[in-house]
């Protein structure tokens, strides 16, 4: 089975989704590398799955170009889903079928050597016990599971799952986080996961992109999107016996891009690496400052989603370009 | 047919056989009401045997033959055919299969032979009974002919074979269960008689499909036809294969261009 040649799970150039007037993706330029779990972060409504079913070819997109796995959507079509496993929104199944009866529906669909892979589907999700029973008395997260397991029925190098742990309990979103992370770390397949929750995004992938009103605001690995565009943003918190001399030595130093006050000391934006820090440091100390607290600011896909939002709201052409 | 042509027809059968309200439905409008009718008329005969006729015999076989492939058969056929052709999407599940990447004229096409293998099913165990029952029953009366039977099962497979094709294609286009039911079934028990009795529309009533499927009746050839317009058999040939293209064509072409 041909699973592609290119670098790149999946990559859209001026992908553009429009519903009468209204435009749900805009221009759209995603890369998603291969063998890592890969967020797709916006808020709701900001045209996440819409971009799935785009890909997916659940609905047709309006203008720009789409290779899923290597294949041109919706050109190959056919050989690109063949390795790619899809939960669209809520999985859904027919209630009145088995899990396993599911599963076979599935399997006759994709081709004869599926079959094969429904048991150890249901046991990689640990549904084996509750197979035989009618979906319509599973729970939520079983029928995420049994969502998860028609996916495996493809034997996927791609999985998307769109908002993958809504409905969860905290062990399951617990036991589901894992389970992504085999999927990527020990089976080398690539997880696409559009979320609208930013901790699980943080937990779950190495790197996203973030989406708002159908255009890509920005894309990179988590560090790098948390820590601004271009990955080397470094601040410090600093603790000092004298605020105001500390700020005008701060001032004159060409290590420092910004200083200013906050509520826990001094807040300082680097001008160079991690390394700069220990610079500032003696820096201080030559101007007989007493150094009582150094300490790098971790910063949160969270903060920086904020930040970018914020900037949006303010000034959103200015931003997008 | 290929190989995962059969397991994805496989799939739908499935999907109707596990329908239990769908399965204990149509059996009662093919068997149950046919259960029925026996049973009122064997007890009437057992009960006065002067004034009514036994309930079997080749009569009873044609009566009861049009009731199940002009009427009751036809509505067991519509409820399959629907079910099959928006079981998917009503689920929720079509979007799931369209990301299997297989082509979605193939996923309409699986349903047509999954439904008509229920349909037919469930239309032979009511043959069967009438069958059984105007041998078992006909007391001093002939019984139906081997010709007659052949030819009655033929014509009430055509009956709700072609009425099950037409609801699976037209439920895939309206992709509205309650929708599709109301629309075929006014149209099969309350629209095509009507039309049908309105002589003034002349020769447009050989566009009518129970005019059309009537046509074939094997009872016709001992003169109880019931059709109320003549046609030759190549034209209701073509009617029957018009009626059927045209709405084979309306559903594929939905289900292929639709929003998953």
């Amino acid at each position: 089975m041909d699973s592609g040649s290119s670098e790149l799970a999946v990559e859209t150039d001026g992908l553009t989704k429009r519903f009468g007037t209204r435009t749900a993706l805009d221009g759209v330029n995603l890369r998603v590398p291969r063998g890592c779990a890969f967020g797709f972060l916006g808020p709701n409504g900001a045209g996440k799955t819409t971009m799935i079913r785009t890909l997916l070819g659940l609905t047709h997109a309006s203008a720009g170009t789409m290779f899923v796995l290597g294949h041109p959507v919706p050109g190959e079509r056919d050989q690109a889903l063949q390795r790619v496993g899809a939960i669209v929104e809520e999985p859904r199944f027919h209630p009145h079928l088995s899990g396993r009866e599911n599963l076979r529906i599935v399997a006759a669909v994709r081709g004869p050597e599926t079959a094969a892979r429904i048991a150890p589907a249901l046991a990689r999700v640990g549904l084996t016990e509750r197979a035989d029973e009618k979906v319509k008395s599973y729970s939520m997260g079983m029928r995420q599971r049994l969502g998860v397991a028609r996916c495996l029925l493809a034997d996927p190098l791609l999985l998307i799952l769109d908002e993958p742990t809504n409905g969860l309990d905290p062990a399951g979103i617990q036991e589901f986080r894992e389970m992504i992370r085999e999927m990527v770390e020990q089976e080398g397949r690539t997880v696409f996961l559009s979320s609208h929750l930013l901790d699980e995004v943080e937990k779950i992938c190495d790197a996203a992109a973030i989406v708002d009103r159908g255009k890509i605001v920005t894309q990179g690995s988590i560090a790098e999107i948390s820590r601004g565009g271009d990955g080397t943003r470094n601040e410090l918190i600093v603790g000092v016996d004298d605020i105001e001399l500390a700020l005008r030595t701060l001032d004159a130093s060409e290590l420092v891009l910004q200083a200013e006050r906050a509520d826990d000391g001094l807040r300082v934006v680097l001008s160079g690496a991690a390394d700069t820090a220990a610079d500032v440091n003696a820096t201080l100390v030559r101007a007989g400052l007493r150094v009582a607290r150094l300490e790098p600011v971790r910063h949160s896909l969270e903060q920086r989603f904020l930040e970018i939002t914020a900037r949006l709201d303010e000034a959103p052409e200015e931003v997008r370009a | 047919m290929t190989a995962i042509a059969l397991r994805m027809t496989g799939a739908d059968f499935l999907k109707l056989r596990r329908r239990r309200w769908l399965v204990w439905l149509s059996l009662f409008l093919t068997f149950g009401v046919l259960a029925i009718i026996y049973a009122v008329t064997v007890i009437e005969h057992a009960s006065n045997p002067a004034e009514y006729a036994p309930a079997g015999g080749a009569s009873n076989f044609k009566d009861g033959m049009r009731v199940l492939a002009l009427f009751f058969g036809p509505l067991a056929a519509i409820l399959i055919g629907v079910e099959a052709g928006t079981g998917d999407v009503s689920a929720g599940v079509f979007r799931d299969l369209v990301v299997t990447g297989r082509s979605r004229v193939a996923l309409f096409a699986s349903r047509v032979p999954a439904a008509l293998a229920l349909c037919w099913l469930v239309t032979l165990t009511g043959f069967l009974l009438l069958l059984v029952g105007s041998i078992a029953f006909a007391s001093n009366l002939p019984t139906p002919g081997a010709s007659l039977v052949l030819n009655g099962l033929g014509f009430t497979l055509l009956g709700t074979g072609v009425l099950c094709v037409i609801a699976v294609a037209f439920a895939s286009f309206t992709t509205s269960r309650a929708g599709a039911i109301v629309t075929l079934i006014a149209w099969q028990v309350v629209a095509s008689p009507l039309l049908s009795n309105i002589s003034s529309l002349g020769s447009a009533r050989k566009g009518i499909l129970s005019q059309a499927i009537v046509h074939f009746s094997p009872v016709s050839i001992e003169g109880r036809r019931g059709a109320t317009v003549s046609m030759s058999q190549g034209t209701a040939l073509l009617v029957l294969c018009v009626w059927l293209a045209v709405f084979l064509v309306l559903g594929a072409w939905r289900t292929r261009t639709m929003d998953a």
